[in-house]
């Protein structure tokens, strides 16, 4: 409890502190509860995503190692340098509830095509293909981890906003107030019960006075 | 912007038919030299790291991906498969946040 002076305008002001710090409670409990249902749909698609990537990754390693075992792996490197692909990336960004969250577009550039088809293994055509797939699905996957970081370190900040005023904030302001009015009711009992003496006395005195 | 990826000879060279600049590593050393050049370059968008490297340089790395907003680090399995010693996304957030979802 803090220590305030018991007087009506601090009681006041008090009131005033303890309707604003309910209202931002009630606010930053639902930004939390916003948050934590945009983290779970976020989880849910990234924990899709990663089976994903790594079939995808597989599916483009056993590619190259057939790339490789039929043409060497110098001459996969060699034959791969003269791919003419670049992939690009764009970062956009979008919020929710004031969290900046990254998205991410891949898009490729490319110019086909890239080598002689003779004396290149199909696996070679696969691998690239493979490998370009698994990189559109990174891009889209890189968005999902770097959200769900985010995400998670804003709500747990929201928590503990959230945690402080409930467990500290609010409980102190209302037993202020409490405190506050218990002493002002106290004073304006002890200034009755001394009202009534004086008037008691005087009427006293006023009789007295009224007999000789 | 562009994507970087460092990893092993073969995430280096598969990446690497799909236009992607990358660096092969083989010790936690060339790994941080690495990591550095691919944060430096203000073009780098995503970097791209597989799971038996960045396990190499984790403390780097994990500081990275909880203090800093860009790039983007996504960890990838390497050849030989997913690590099984990772913790899945789920547990990740769990603990990240403090509460069980």
């Amino acid at each position: 409890m803090r220590a305030t002076a018991p007087t009506k305008t601090n009681l006041l002001k008090l009131r005033e502190e303890l309707k604003f710090a309910r209202l931002g409670h009630e606010l930053l409990d639902q930004k939390r509860n916003i948050l934590v249902v945009e983290l779970l749909t976020l989880v849910d698609q990234a924990s899709d995503y990663e089976k994903k990537v790594e079939e995808a990754l597989a599916t483009a390693y056993a590619s190259l190692q057939e790339a490789a075992l039929t043409m060497g792996k110098l001459r996969v490197s060699s034959t791969g340098a003269a791919v003419n692909m670049r992939p690009t990336v764009t970062l956009k960004q979008r919020k929710v509830m004031g969290v900046v969250l990254p998205v991410v577009e891949t898009a490729f550039e490319e110019r086909s095509p890239h080598y002689s088809p003779l004396g290149t293994s199909v696996w070679m055509d696969k691998s690239v293909r493979d490998f370009q797939e698994a990189l559109k699905l990174m891009g889209r996957f890189a968005e999902l981890k770097a959200s769900i970081m985010r995400l998670a370190a804003e709500v747990r900040k929201t928590i503990r906003k959230v945690n402080a005023l409930e467990k500290i904030a609010i409980p102190d302001l209302e037993e202020s107030v409490h405190y506050i009015q218990n002493r002002l009711e106290e004073n304006e009992r002890d200034m009755f019960t001394l009202m009534k003496l004086v008037k008691n006395r005087l009427t006293r005195e006023e009789s007295e006075a009224a007999i000789p | 912007m562009k994507y970087y990826v460092i990893g092993d000879e073969d995430a280096v060279l598969g990446f690497g038919l799909a236009g992607v600049r990358g660096r092969r590593v083989r010790t936690p050393e060339e790994a941080g030299e690495a990591f550095r050049e691919a944060l430096s370059d203000r073009d780098t968008g995503i970097v791209l790291i597989t799971e038996r490297v960045a396990e190499l340089i984790r403390p780097q790395v994990d500081r990275y991906i909880f203090k800093e907003d860009f790039p983007l680090i996504v960890e990838i399995p390497d050849w030989e498969g997913k690590l099984t010693s990772r913790p899945p996304l789920r547990e990740m957030v769990n603990a990240a946040i403090g509460i069980k979802l």
